[in-house]
């Protein structure tokens, strides 16, 4: 029997090498070849250029990551705390707006965020614009010259591109923590307050290390679409501030034709995600389960 | 926990819920809006929702990303299984090995899984072009199509190959539960190893193969990445008609569709979930295993406090299904066809719709962004077009790389209608290979309400004094190209030193903050609503801008400026010639330059549509046409002197070109 069945096997090795290994594999070749395909290593020195929009995309994507698993953490423990009806409800909110295009949510961002959008608009009736004017003239390198705007700039800084990745990856970041701390044993919470620990204690010697694959699974889950998206930058940041998906997205289809850079640049971009990954696991491999790989 | 802290804690969970649906409510609310803004509220209509089943390319990218998504669900959802089932019975370490593997689609991001897709795909066109010539050449009894495209094939593999890993990871774990006797039990006892299969151990792992498959269909409908880089340009998912829409103007068809998806998924979670709102939980035992975040979400999806997922995501299914065989059936005659590219809004689409009622041929109609845009979707064999309609310095380009057809002029007899001064132009001296389609000039539009002063030279776009409220053109040859104006030196020029110092001047510019952006179509929305003071865009373009915010002027700077012909053009081996010369001698009647003309607001090459088209404003609206909106369409001769062509320039500038130009923004 067992002969039998792994030939079931064979297609989907056949499959996963074609569509899989193959076009990684090409990938790679492209990454080192100019566009005679010779090879070279060109690509790689010219990315030194490009440093920046590394450092940017990762910088960026961290602050988002960290700023959902601030929101995400307390939130799912909260949630995990409600009677079950609170919870069934709020897990259909947090799925909800999965269903619905999330470059559609992202376009919605952009006109409340306009100069002249609604959040402006409420700013300057409530006078907040004022305020930022004022503060604003006082870190101006030249107070004589700073002249006062009737909005605060939100669209086009890197502020808006970090909220679009919050508001898109943040149910990710949700989803697996509370699915892992609604799982938790509670004989053990109780087993350490009968021991004497008081509920902070509880929390961080019990709750936290078990709630850690979740964590951990939230972070990647929220990290990898944040540092290669490329849509959120282009609508939210304004095309000023590239990010690596754009990158690599105006290299194939965009306005400066050079495929083999492109590849170079997802190459490097793949093996530094993948790096980030493999050490994140070894640094969870000490608790319960292991989350990725 | 207690009393109050719930209060507390029950607020802050509120307020993040108010932050996940306040675009959504604002989406809703804009789609019954009366006016076309997506900010200005003018009251309370149904017109949208009356017009989106009448808009063709919103239905059909709803009706391909139904379909696509069906049927990789279906596929990936057999094929996922008995690969589960295979690997189930191989040794530990060949199973992890391949387990790995079947991890890297979903460790990987998007982009990098689409590029190399896009890739893989273009390379194996090209190896399967050179097998088919010579297969073709050996023989002549099979006939094998030499060229193959992007198209809704490579979608639907794409959507395949990254749906089977999730089948794969939500199978495996029931597997493992499942005793591995059972199977051999059943054989011994007289069946057959198919019905050992049926009867055994399907029902053991139907929960896994379900939630599977309602993950996989999830995750194609709402992938954009993949499906942008793998879908060629012949088929479009509704996500990536949004996307393209984003950079003109979205129409508040798309927020109706959205509200219609959204509350027909609300209305099945709430149906399914009142039903068991006392049924509770059974105990919840979580898989043992080492589990991975995607598994931990289909186990939780298979869970039953998430029945309504299930339901709700069946119900969809069901509907998507009933909506494809309608479909399909309505399709299902087959009418050649004509493929065109064009730029966004840049037809009045009756014309598509006169055209196809006369001549029974379904028009194909896409848009590209930008002439560099549309070079690298030629270049990377994504494109299936007939006809492109580019501009003047890339059109030289397309000759110069043999990669246009000449056309035949017997059949396009409304050619002789177009005025000589744009025949025989620079890019194509002989006129072989063009018809024009428009022309007009580059220019600055500023905000009248928010500049004080008169703007008559480039300089305004890199003046400090409008930090934040600029917006950059985002195409090389524009961007740069005004630099060298501003500068005093050609818009041609080939010298290094001199485009390296108009680079730098935007460059320096964009590091001052002086841009807001850089737009192209975008520009449109972000003038008209007052969100940007100072642009530059094309003559056309103003116009329609005009109609939507009076405050808004343009000018042609005191440097001077480009001015460009837009000209159809047919590609390399385009598959449907004949449809292609119909398409273009039907575009260059002056009854279809006359009504683009008035649509798309820019001038037309027509000789006729040019002088009649005052009196045909008139006719149309009922008053005169503004002498100056019409010298803005129409530049007069004495300006059109101050103004430059674009030429094609040489490999080694075009090189400085993109280099400098993805350098931008960099910093």
């Amino acid at each position: 029997m067992k002969s039998r069945l792994s030939g079931f096997a064979v297609p989907y090795v056949v499959w996963m090498a074609l569509m899989v290994v193959i076009p990684i594999l090409i990938m790679v070749v492209y990454a080192f070849t100019t566009s005679e395909f010779e090879g070279t290593l060109e690509n790689f020195a010219e990315m030194g250029v490009y440093a920046s929009v590394f450092t940017r995309s990762f910088r960026l994507a961290l602050i988002a990551t960290l700023v959902c698993l601030l929101i995400g953490y307390p939130v799912s423990y909260w949630m995990a705390h409600e009677g079950p009806g609170f919870q069934r409800v709020a897990m259909a909110l947090i799925m909800l707006p999965m269903w619905m295009n999330f470059l559609l949510r992202t376009y919605s961002w952009m006109s409340i965020l306009e100069n002249n959008g609604l959040l402006n608009q409420l700013f300057r009736n409530i006078g907040l614009v004022d305020v930022y004017n004022q503060i604003a003239v006082r870190f101006a390198a030249d107070p004589a010259l700073y002249k006062p705007t009737d909005y605060i700039p939100i669209i086009g800084t890197s502020g808006a591109v970090v909220l679009g990745m919050v508001y898109n990856y943040l149910p990710f970041m949700i989803l697996p923590i509370y699915s892992v701390i609604v799982k938790l044993d509670h004989s053990l919470l109780e087993a350490a307050r009968d021991l004497g620990a008081d509920s902070r204690r509880v929390f961080r010697k019990v709750i936290l290390p078990l709630s850690l694959p979740g964590v951990l699974s939230g972070v990647t889950m929220v990290f990898v679409p944040s540092v290669s998206t490329f849509a959120i930058s282009r609508l939210l940041g304004g095309g000023t501030q590239l990010m690596l998906g754009d990158l690599i997205e105006q290299q194939f289809l965009g306005g400066a034709y050079n495929p083999h850079l492109g590849a170079a640049i997802s190459m490097v971009m793949m093996v530094i995600v993948v790096v980030c990954m493999v050490v994140m696991n070894r640094f969870g491999e000490g608790e319960e389960q292991a989350v990725m790989l | 926990m207690k009393k109050q802290n719930r209060l507390g804690s029950r607020l802050l969970i509120g307020l993040m819920f108010l932050f996940l649906y306040a675009p959504i409510l604002l989406l809703i609310v804009f789609s019954f809006n009366a006016g076309d803004s997506s900010a200005v509220w003018k009251g309370f209509s149904l017109h949208w929702y009356g017009k989106l089943f009448q808009n063709r390319l919103i239905m059909e990218s709803v009706y391909t990303t139904l379909l696509v998504s069906l049927l990789a669900t279906a596929i990936a959802t057999a094929a996922g299984t008995f690969a589960a089932i295979g690997l189930y019975s191989l040794g530990r370490k060949k199973r992890e090995a391949l387990l790995t593997v079947n991890n890297i689609p979903m460790m990987n991001a998007d982009i990098v899984t689409g590029v190399s897709l896009c890739l893989f795909f273009v390379a194996f066109f090209q190896g399967w072009g050179t097998f088919a010539r010579w297969f073709n050449d050996l023989q002549s009894v099979v006939e094998l199509p030499e060229r193959l495209v992007l198209g809704f094939g490579t979608l639907l593999l794409a959507h395949v190959s990254f749906n089977i890993p999730y089948v794969i990871l939500n199978v495996a774990p029931k597997l493992r539960q499942m005793d591995r006797n059972l199977m051999d039990a059943a054989q011994d006892l007289g069946c057959t190893w198919m019905q050992a299969f049926w009867k055994v151990m399907l029902p053991e792992i139907k929960p896994g193969i379900v939630s599977g498959a309602l993950i996989a269909f999830t995750m194609s409908i709402d992938d954009f990445i993949i499906s942008y880089f793998t879908a060629g340009s012949a088929s479009s998912t509704l996500a990536m008609t949004i996307y393209g829409m984003t950079k003109k103007r979205v129409t508040p068809e798309i927020n109706a569709v959205s509200t219609l998806l959204f509350l027909s998924v609300l209305v099945l979670l709430v149906l399914s979930n009142l039903k068991e709102v006392r049924a509770e939980a059974r105990s919840r035992k979580g898989a043992a295993h080492r589990s991975t975040a995607l598994e931990k979400l289909g186990q939780r999806i298979a869970e039953p406090r998430f029945r309504w997922v299930r339901r709700g995501t069946a119900a969809a299914l069901a509907c998507a299904f009933l909506f494809t065989v309608v479909v399909l059936a309505k399709e299902t005659g087959s009418r050649p066809v004509v493929n065109v590219c064009s730029w966004g809004e840049y037809i009045d689409e009756d014309l598509i719709t006169q055209f196809e009622d006369t001549t029974g041929i379904r028009v194909n109609y896409q848009t590209a962004e930008s002439n560099e845009t549309l070079y690298s979707l030629l270049k990377s064999g994504g494109a299936d077009y007939d006809v492109v309609v580019p501009s003047d310095y890339m059109i030289g380009r397309l000759i110069q790389e043999d990669m246009l057809d000449k056309l035949d002029y017997s059949q396009i007899p409304n050619f002789s209608l177009i005025d000589d001064r744009f025949k025989h132009l620079s890019y194509d001296p002989a006129n072989e290979y063009t018809v024009p389609y428009a022309w007009g000039t580059l220019g600055i539009i500023y905000n009248t309400a928010m500049v004080e002063e008169e703007i008559t030279s480039w300089s305004a776009l890199y003046d400090d004094r409008y930090a934040g409220n600029v917006l950059l053109i985002n195409n090389s040859r524009d961007a740069l190209g005004e630099a060298l104006l501003y500068l005093g030196y050609s818009v041609n020029t080939t010298d290094e030193g001199e485009i390296r110092q108009a680079y730098e001047l935007v460059a320096d510019a964009n590091r001052r903050g002086v841009f807001q952006g850089r737009v192209m179509d975008e520009v449109l929305q972000k003038m008209e609503g007052g969100n940007a003071a100072i642009a530059t865009y094309y003559a056309g373009d103003y116009i329609s801008m005009l109609e939507n915010n009076e405050d808004l002027a343009f000018v042609i700077p005191e440097e001077g400026s480009n001015w460009f012909v837009d000209a159809m053009c047919m590609l390399k081996d385009a598959p449907h010639q004949k449809e292609a010369h119909m398409w273009m001698n039907f575009i260059a009647s002056t009854e279809s330059n006359l009504m683009n003309m008035d649509y798309i607001g820019y001038a037309s090459p027509n000789r006729e549509a040019l002088e009649r088209y005052p009196a045909y404003y008139e006719e149309l609206y009922g008053e005169e046409l503004e002498p100056e909106i019409y010298d803005i369409m129409v530049t007069p001769p004495e300006i059109l002197e101050r103004c430059e062509a674009y030429l094609n320039l040489p490999a080694a500038t075009l090189n400085l070109y993109n280099t400098l130009w993805t350098q931008m923004g960099v910093n």
